[in-house]
């Protein structure tokens, strides 16, 4: 039986193939690249360069094509996220759930952005990286931190995550291919 | 980074042979840059919106700076796409817009990835772009990426990364030093390019070291260079070297002729020409090495291709300057050329043969060129003017012919430096060849009834006003330079004024009529004009009296000025209007010609040695301004020169201390410039103890001590000496420093009470005769010379003995003399054999001197000198020949 259904769902996806394009954002060294190569690979490295810029990568799912824009994070490019989040199926804010030091500046950061017009209602996935990490908040405290609860014209999603342990990547998977279904 | 050809798209349209972008709008193309964010991406529509978008910026539109910044972001989502042609339109396209440096860095990372992609397109490219919008410290980043791709097997990815290295290392060079090893490895590469490329690199790299350069250079020309524009590169180096290098004294041989011989037959054409005009280029050629070049150039000159023709017959023009006698063997292809079809090539063929030919080619020549004048460039039409002009000068029995076709080609239609060029030559043709006079007047009169530009139209207004009257019937040019005064605006109206004054002056039999015509010009509307009108008027005697004109008021309106027009300037500005009215006796007539020592001597201690603190502004007004404050001075009288800065110290010593010479007309002044350099010592009371033992003609008459000397602020003390009126005495001084030292506290700064009397000896300081002359330029040294007269001439010859040069020998006797050279015959020209040199100067009590140096040296290089002295005193005509003869 579950051999027939991945053959209805492989036959599904040749013909209802579907595109969806996601940004990715968040400050610097929050793991936004790392969790393109877990997603894209599974790979992991510790050894990372700052993200000039932004890498474009394209990674297929199931009959999901994602193009991801995986924006640098640091201030020079903050301004710049907005040009990359327009018309995007869903923007992926990650956040270094143990640095709490700048939880108030990505806080801020993720408000600004998302009042800009040009985003409106465009859903949100927040992402607490590094739970493998000692002293990483628990999602409520996250949540509380980030103040999500105040952003009320979106869905809102919020998942704890490790990119190192791969925990709870394939939860954000579902919850993309689940929302390009929706969306289309 | 080709564009791919979008023309197929067009052939839809029934109308091919437009340009497919013809009429595109700006504002539409910006529309359709909306394909770029489209979620399923056309690359082929892409590409052809980019195409329009570098079609547009090339054509001059601009972007305001939110289109190119929307057209920038738009343009980076197309990094999604991984069609080769769309990437290489994005890449054109963020170089082309090169938009800020903080929104461009954005693409850095995507560059950086394609940087190290697998097809060779994007490496080569992404580096040429990354290696455009990078900075100092992102470089540092890619510098290992940059110098693999140096090496890199692929040539268009070696290419990419050399010129990048080319273009970076005007911005980082300490970089792109160290890649000396890859550019080094590149050179050997086996594609053409690279090597072209790294060896330009290589040069660029070590342009500063010459010995590195003739390293590069020995070792390449022992024939690893296989690319013909790597080899015309090289070519060019060993010129460069060889200049340097100069002549192996021994042999006689030139460092690399052989080497540029060879390449005369290397199997590139462009190798072949790039020697061949080195050779011709080289410094003091003689014929044996010119020969082999002329020949293979004259090959070209019978070649299909026009580019070859054009190169042969364009060298061969400028060899003909300097060695007409190499080219006549072309003379025969040369004539062929005159009928070829592309002009440039018939224009400089004929002026080749101009400079070469003789006497009686030239009237033919002439008609063929008068054929085609209206066919060739203006650029081309002033080269064919220069060469009829010297033709003219080498055969002045042919002027009637070619002043007949400089006023024709003046009629017509032409720029301002082709217009210039030829009233440029007229005016020579006048000055030189007396016959000529009268008709090349008149075609400049006629020129100027209908000239446009208001330089050329004053300039030959006042060239009439001279030549003008002293023609045998002065009453035809009026008419010309009346009707200026009604035609044209107010510049040239008040240089018409001008001339007619002139004309009034020196013509007494028309200067009833000037008058009348100047009184017209009375109520002109500009101020110019009509001071200008009423100025003559009152000086000329316009109250209707014709009477001669005063030789004092002649001199008054239209001498020349003897004073550098830079100096008058200087001292117009600092003149505050006051009851004093402005002295223009005041005004120094010293030509300042020391910049470049006083930036050195400020550039080597910012603090100053000692000198006033003057900028260079104006070192002798500062002077002046020195002196005159010191009351014991002041009844010296006019300050009649300062000299330069004599160091009396070694550099780095404890005192540092110089002397200026300041020379009055019965009185010379020392001022010594002291700088105490011992933060522990403050010095008291210094004085110089000057003895004058070995200056019998001089007496001291004051010393003026410096009261206090503290460490590094610099303090002048003064002697003064009595000399005999007018006489330039000569003599050596030996100087001692005396002074009382106090310790200083260093922490404190402050001295003890009790001070040592101590002393320290000074180099010797002369005074020569060339301290008593001042360089005082004159504006035409030909006119200054025949008005002085030849009443107190005084002509000898020296052997100036064995000289290095002649440039050597011209300078040492200018420096001897400490005149002005005139006309800038200081400079000798390479490989004379003899030079003259005109000098100019002020000797004291203000008696004019001129001076006409003739040079000659001969094998051995024994200079002989002949001396003309003309001066308004005879007794400083012959004072010339004794500085002369003693120094």
């Amino acid at each position: 039986m579950g051999l027939w259904e991945a053959f209805l769902n492989w036959l599904r996806s040749l013909f209802f193939k579907q595109e969806m394009e996601l940004s990715l954002i968040g400050l610097q060294n929050a793991g936004k690249t790392s969790l393109v190569n877990v997603v894209a690979t599974g790979g992991y490295s510790e050894d990372m360069i700052p993200t000039v810029g932004f890498n474009m990568r394209k990674v297929t799912k199931g009959n999901v094509t994602i193009k991801l824009w995986d924006l640098g994070g640091q201030p020079r490019f903050r301004s710049m996220w907005e040009r990359y989040c327009r018309a995007v199926s869903a923007i992926v804010y990650v956040v270094d759930a143990a640095d709490s030091d700048n939880l108030s500046i990505s806080k801020s950061e993720l408000h600004d952005l998302l009042s800009k017009p040009s985003l409106n209602g465009i859903p949100l996935l927040v992402l607490g990286n590094k739970i493998d990490k000692p002293g990483a908040l628990s999602k409520q405290s996250l949540t509380d931190q980030m103040d999500l609860k105040a952003i009320s014209d979106r869905e809102v999603c919020c998942f704890m995550i490790s990119c190192k342990n791969s925990t709870n990547i394939d939860s954000v998977i579902d919850w993309l291919v689940k929302h390009s279904k929706s969306k289309s | 980074m080709a564009q791919p050809l979008v023309k197929k798209d067009d052939d839809r349209d029934d109308e091919a042979e437009y340009s497919p972008f013809l009429g595109i709008e700006k504002g539409a193309v910006l529309q359709e840059a909306r394909v770029f964010n489209d979620p399923q991406l056309d690359a082929r529509r892409c590409s052809q919106v980019i195409t329009k978008l570098l079609y547009l910026l090339n054509q001059g539109e601009t972007f305001t700076k939110v289109e190119a910044t929307e057209v920038f972001f738009a343009v980076t989502k197309l990094f999604q796409s991984r069609d080769i042609g769309l990437r290489r339109m994005v890449y054109l396209m963020i170089k082309e817009l090169s938009p800020s440096a903080d929104e461009v860095i954005i693409v850095t990372s995507s560059l950086m990835k394609d940087m190290n992609s697998k097809t060779d397109m994007y490496r080569a490219n992404a580096i040429r772009v990354l290696c455009r919008i990078t900075d100092g410290t992102l470089l540092t980043q890619i510098e290992r990426y940059l110098k693999q791709a140096i090496v890199d097997k692929n040539p268009v990815v070696a290419s990419a990364a050399l010129v990048s290295g080319i273009h970076l290392l005007q911005t980082n060079p300490e970089i792109v030093k160290r890649w000396s090893n890859e550019v080094q490895e590149a050179v050997q590469s086996r594609a053409a390019l690279v090597q072209f490329h790294a060896l330009g690199l290589l040069h660029q790299i070590r342009q500063n070291d010459r010995l590195a350069v003739s390293k590069l250079v020995t070792s390449l020309t022992r024939g690893t260079v296989r690319s013909p524009l790597a080899q015309c590169l090289l070519i060019r180096y060993t010129t460069q070297v060889i200049r340097e290098s100069g002549i192996n004294t021994q042999t006689g041989d030139r460092p690399f002729y052989d080497f540029l011989e060879s390449c005369l037959r290397h199997k590139a054409e462009m190798v072949i020409f790039e020697a061949a005009r080195a050779i011709t280029e080289l410094n003091g050629v003689t014929s044996r090495e010119l020969t082999p070049a002329i020949t293979v150039l004259q090959l070209f000159l019978s070649s299909s291709k026009p580019v070859l023709r054009f190169a042969a017959v364009r060298t061969l023009n400028k060899v003909a300057m300097t060695h007409p006698m190499a080219v006549t063997n072309c003379n025969i292809d040369m004539e062929s050329l005159i009928s070829d079809q592309n002009r440039s090539i018939a224009t400089l063929a004929i002026t080749t043969l101009l400079k070469t030919g003789n006497e009686s080619s030239v009237d033919r020549l002439m008609k063929q060129i008068t054929n085609f004048m209206s066919d060739i460039a203006d650029e081309f039409k002033i080269v064919v003017v220069e060469a009829i002009r010297s033709l003219c000068l080498k055969f002045p029995l042919k002027y009637r012919s070619l002043m007949n076709f400089l006023s024709n080609i003046l009629r017509e239609e032409g720029g301002f430096e082709y217009k210039k060029a030829i009233v440029d030559s007229i005016v020579i043709l006048i000055r030189d060849i007396p016959d000529a006079k009268e008709s090349g007047l008149l075609h400049l009169c006629e020129f100027i009834e209908d000239c446009e530009f208001t330089y050329l139209s004053t300039q030959i207004l006042h060239f009439l006003g001279i030549e003008g009257p002293k023609t045998a019937d002065p009453s035809k040019y009026i008419r010309y330079i009346y009707n200026r005064v009604h035609l044209e605006n107010a510049t040239v109206r008040a240089a018409a004024v001008s001339t007619l004054a002139k004309f009034g002056a020196l013509v007494d039999s028309l200067k009833p009529r000037i008058f009348v015509l100047l009184r017209r010009c009375v109520y002109d509307s500009d101020d110019e004009v009509r001071d200008r009108a009423t100025l003559y008027l009152n000086t000329l005697g316009g109250d209707g009296a014709v009477v001669e004109t005063d030789k004092d008021v002649k001199e008054f309106l239209f001498g020349s000025l003897d004073i550098p027009l830079g100096n008058l300037e200087t001292s117009l500005k600092h003149y505050e209007p006051s009851e004093e009215r402005f002295d223009i006796n005041s005004v120094p007539k010293e030509v300042k010609s020391q910049p470049l020592a006083e930036k050195k001597a400020t550039g080597k201690k910012p603090t100053g040695l000692g000198a006033p603190p003057s900028g260079p502004v104006s070192t002798v007004d500062a002077y002046e301004k020195l002196l005159s404050s010191i009351p014991e001075f002041s009844d010296f009288g006019k300050l009649f020169k300062s000299s330069a800065p004599v160091e009396l110290t070694e550099a780095e010593t404890e005192y540092a201390v110089n002397a200026v010479k300041h020379i009055f007309d019965r009185h010379v002044v020392f001022q010594y410039n002291c700088t105490n350099t011992i933060p522990e010592q403050l010095l008291e009371n210094v004085t110089v103890i000057v003895d004058a033992s070995e200056a019998e003609e001089f007496s001291e008459a004051l010393t003026k001590p410096l009261r206090s000397l503290p460490y590094d602020s610099p303090g002048q003390t003064f002697v003064a000496f009595e000399k005999p009126d007018g006489v330039p005495a000569v003599g050596k001084f030996s100087n001692m420093l005396r002074f009382i030292v106090k310790e200083v506290d260093t922490s404190t700064g402050e001295a003890e009470d009790d001070g040592v009397e101590d002393e320290y000896q000074l180099e010797e300081l002369d005074v020569v005769a060339a301290d008593y002359m001042m360089k005082v330029g004159v504006s035409n040294f030909r006119n200054a010379w025949e008005s002085i007269g030849e009443d107190f001439e005084r002509v000898d010859e020296y052997g100036l003995g064995p000289r290095e040069s002649l440039t050597e020998a011209v300078s040492a006797v200018i420096s001897l003399l400490g005149m002005q050279p005139c006309e800038g015959t200081e400079v000798v020209p390479n490989n004379s054999r003899s030079h003259t040199c005109l000098l100019s100067g002020l000797f004291i009590g203000n008696v004019k001197v001129l001076v006409r140096l003739q040079f000659g040296i001969d094998g051995p290089k024994e200079v002989a000198m002949k001396l003309i002295v003309r001066s308004e005193d005879e007794s400083v005509s012959d004072m010339i020949h004794e500085i002369v003869a003693s120094g």
